[in-house]
């Protein structure tokens, strides 16, 4: 799978559990991580993650996708922008820039669904999908808006 | 600025996150959808403790660190007075000169779940707050011992299936009430104690704001949905939220100074517990007729608590 | 900037207030302290010199040990000097975090006096507390007197806050005996004793937000054993730097310290291994031995962890027999110090006599008579060539002898 939106090249580059295993020798005096390589040159929280140099440590280097068997497709043809998707987010997989949603981080999403739950539109802008599912092929079998129940 | 623009979600997700991905939290947990939301809610530089629990052993696994910012935990118990020494430590620090940049902002947060804040680390939590440190603690409250497997804890509500009380062919599940740990924290004369929860999210930012900005110690107790132990569908976590706050199982209030009680949330269709239970395994036995009257316990101390979160608004007392 | 103590050259103080004076004067950041019997004159003390404006750090009262040394840690953690004082059930208490400040790696210095634990309850000296800490990771320095007291909480904070270290240090004296009893300490001034502690050196702190860094990550079994292995390291390795810290010291002072204190052991047939105000009765002891024609030593750890297995071989490795007395009840085993120093000489050519005394329990006096005796009973072992009594035996307690195996070497 591609690596999506605003990918780092560091971005889930590990399987979990696939690490180095390396020597008494060579592991982190006290446990201490540290969780970006170079010194910051300013309050992390003004600095975007697609500029940050994320350290080996840092799980934004690891990947979860192997945890999938459904995932969400975004269609940005129908999206309003909401961030309901964004906020409610459990794994900072809906990637959103200048107040646009711009796609999913398919290395950190776990496949929960709570995007597809919470999004507001009709029809939904985000739907789950098997994972072996292609994108494109997802998009094309979109549903058409759905007509109001009467009650 | 130390505030984040919170006006509506689209300002507000103009931040640069600060919790990472690839933690082991299970699909769909609200603890992380609480922590990012405190962590977006400020650009402060922080410095965190976390208490022993799913949090924990879900962003810390080495060799690998969810956090971006300064994190500890040492043991189950005792994060509020982890983070109680890193503030002392930042003080004597500021006074002495030694710090690396003594004008960078800092807030100290502590969080823990239920099983450490109501139970284990009660007497931790409620020293520091007694000794008035600069902080603001988070309850990840999910009325169970979910890191363990679902034991309960003095969290739990009347009527939960949990490990160790579980319902059965004579028990009904736990016996005993919840504990109200916000009117215990409110009684220490915290300066800001809140119960928050992440549906409403904009109450939820702002809650956690007052508090960062609050001079003292400050207490949050959140509800987060557990759908491993709760049992319910990874999707629906927000789903079972609405219904926790909309039945009023979780209303939602701050208190400040330890008198002065304002409700955040006010359903406009208040629903039974009924529906809130019926959406959860870990209730469903009480479904059967010979439990039905747990539902009617449960409903009714429901009632007299709302009753009395109101009536404590309008005295102002 | 914090008021400075004029101090007189010579000072009549106890253990706890010649402690308390040595945090002081090291100027910590903060100190996260709970009183507990008989250390509470350190924390107490450590008030006073706040209230009167002699600190700058901040002086925090928890709520309990366990609280005061997870205080520490987060403190520590954040990049500042830290101590602490307590004893006991107190320490007792704390074991949950003492093995996570050294796993952290996080220099604290944690002044311990000695007392019994419970049950039954009881407030005088021994060394149980000491023991239970002797896996947690830190280094374990022994005060004997007031004065040692001063020096090595000095010592401690240089020794832990080395680079080449960073680990906890616990400074050692004895409930009441040393704690509770004046003496004339020899002072350093205020300047002088800063001076030779030294700046503290920041290391991966949590308050430096250019580097963020996660302290109290989990291992499991693909890791953990990984860090254990680097911290024993570490541990074993401070030797090199508590013995320079040591020689610093004597250069600034005169006062001498080793890993290990030997007493007339130049030519010692017979010695007495131990720890804290018995050291100095088994002193007595000896010379007064000496002048009887009995060649008498006494040998003591300064340093109880890192163990001196290399020191303590070298000291004792000549004498024929040996008793290591222990303060501390060994609880269906030989005690802590007689199997270390029996491992120790295990791995010499002469592999002396070694026989083992539970002594001093809840405070219990051990005097200069029973010294003699337990030289004495050496001295048998010795000319007879095996090892004539019990080889543990309890020593000053009521009713009928005690005592337990027999050697199956010699006879």
């Amino acid at each position: 799978m591609s690596r999506g939106v605003l990918a780092t090249e560091k971005r889930g580059v590990r399987e979990l559990g696939a690490e180095e295993f390396v020597g008494w020798d060579e592991v982190q005096q006290g446990v201490v991580l540290p969780s970006f390589n170079s010194e910051l040159k300013e309050n992390v929280s003004h600095i975007r993650p697609e500029e940050r140099d994320y350290s080996d440590f840092n799980s934004y280097t690891a990947t979860v996708a192997s945890w999938r068997v459904i995932k969400p497709v975004y269609n940005r043809d129908i999206c309003i922008d909401c961030q309901n998707c964004w906020v409610w987010c459990p794994d900072t997989s809906i990637i959103s820039r200048d107040k646009q949603m711009l796609g999913i981080d398919y290395d950190h999403c776990k496949g929960c669904g709570v995007c597809v739950e919470v999004c507001p539109t009709n029809p939904k802008s985000l739907l789950m999908f098997a994972e072996a599912e292609e994108i494109d092929e997802a998009l094309a079998k979109w549903p058409e808006k759905k007509k109001k129940e009467n009650k | 600025m130390a505030i984040t623009n919170i006006k509506n979600l689209k300002e507000f997700s103009t931040v640069n996150e600060r919790f990472e991905g690839a933690h082991l939290l299970c699909p769909g947990c609200a603890h992380s959808m609480i922590v990012r939301e405190l962590m977006n809610a400020t650009d402060d530089n922080l410095v965190i403790a976390t208490n022993t629990g799913c949090l924990e052993v879900s962003t810390a696994v080495y060799p690998y660190t969810s956090w971006d910012t300064s994190w500890i935990h040492i043991g189950f118990e005792n994060a509020a007075t982890a983070v109680a020494g890193a503030e002392a430590m930042y003080k004597a620090r500021k006074r002495k000169g030694t710090l690396k940049d003594p004008d960078a902002p800092v807030k100290f947060v502590a969080f823990g779940g239920d099983g450490s804040t109501y139970d284990i680390g009660f007497q931790w939590l409620s020293g520091a707050v007694e000794r008035g440190h600069d902080f603001t603690y988070i309850c990840l409250d999910n009325e169970n011992y979910a890191n363990t497997g679902g034991q309960r804890s003095s969290a739990t509500p009347t009527g939960a299936h949990t490990s160790t009380a579980q319902a059965g062919r004579v028990s009904y599940g736990k016996k005993q009430k919840k504990k109200d740990l916000v009117a215990i924290m409110a009684a220490h004369g915290a300066p800001y104690v809140a119960q928050l929860s992440p549906n409403k999210w904009k109450s939820m930012a702002k809650g956690f704001q007052k508090a960062l900005e609050t001079e003292g110690p400050c207490f949050i107790n959140t509800v987060s949905a557990c759908t491993t132990e709760w049992k319910f569908d990874p999707k629906d976590t927000i789903h079972i939220t609405d219904l926790a706050t909309d039945s009023l199982m979780f209303p939602i209030y701050e208190i400040i100074n330890g008198t002065e009680l304002n409700i955040l949330y006010r359903p406009k269709n208040i629903i039974p517990v009924e529906e809130y239970l019926a959406a959860q395994g870990r209730y469903k036995h009480l479904f059967k007729p010979e439990n039905r009257h747990i539902i009617e316990q449960i409903q009714k101390e429901v009632d007299e608590k709302w009753e009395y979160l109101q009536r404590r608004e309008e005295a102002r007392v | 900037m914090a008021e400075k103590m004029e101090l007189k050259e010579v000072e009549v103080w106890d253990g706890n207030y010649a402690a308390s004076q040595a945090l002081r004067q090291a100027q910590v950041d903060v100190v996260a302290a709970y009183p507990i019997t008989p250390s509470t004159p350190i924390v107490e003390n450590y008030g006073a010199y706040v209230a009167n404006g002699y600190v700058d750090g901040e002086f925090v009262m928890v709520e309990s040990e366990h609280a005061a040394m997870s205080g520490c840690v987060g403190a520590a953690a954040a990049g500042g000097r830290v101590a602490t004082a307590t004893s006991s059930q107190g320490f007792a208490l704390m074991v949950e975090v003492l093995y996570q400040a050294s796993g952290m790696r996080l220099p604290i210095v944690m002044t311990v006096v000695n007392r019994a634990l419970a049950s039954p309850l009881n407030v005088r000296g021994d060394h149980s507390d000491m023991y239970l800490g002797r896996d947690s990771g830190w280094i374990q320095l022994d005060a004997f007197n007031a004065q040692e007291a001063y020096d090595l909480t000095l010592c401690a904070f240089k020794i832990g806050e080395d680079l080449r270290v960073r680990l906890p240090v616990m400074v050692h004296q004895d409930g009441f005996l040393t704690s509770h009893t004046a003496q004339n300490v020899h002072t350093l001034s205020d300047d002088e004793a800063y001076k030779f502690v030294g700046d503290y050196k920041p290391h991966e702190e949590m308050l430096d937000f250019s580097k963020p860094v996660t302290y109290g990550a989990q291992t499991e079994e693909d890791w953990h054993f990984e860090h254990k292995a680097k911290q024993h390291k570490a541990l074993i390795e401070s030797r090199e730097v508590i013995e320079e810290v040591f020689a610093e010291f004597k250069k600034l002072t005169g006062r001498e310290y080793k890993r290990v204190e030997s007493y007339m052991m130049d030519d010692a047939e017979v010695a007495i291994v131990a720890l804290g105000t018995t050291v100095e009765t088994a002193r007595v002891a000896a010379q007064q031995l000496r002048e009887e024609g009995v060649k008498a030593g006494v040998v003591a750890p300064r340093v109880f962890r890192p163990f001196p297995f290399d020191d303590i071989r070298d000291a004792l490795e000549n004498t024929k027999a040996i008793a290591v007395l222990d303060r501390s009840a060994p609880m269906g085993a030989m005690g802590a110090l007689f199997n270390e120093v029996s491992a120790a000489l295990y791995t010499t050519p002469n592999r002396p006599l070694v026989t083992n005394f539970i002594y001093g329990l809840g405070g219990r006096d051990f005097s200069v008579e029973e010294a003699k005796r337990i030289f004495k009973e050496q001295k048998a072992h010795a000319d007879a060539g095996y090892i004539t009594t019990p080889i543990q035996q309890f020593s000053g307690v009521r009713g009928p002898k005690l005592g337990f195996f027999e050697t199956k070497r010699g006879k």
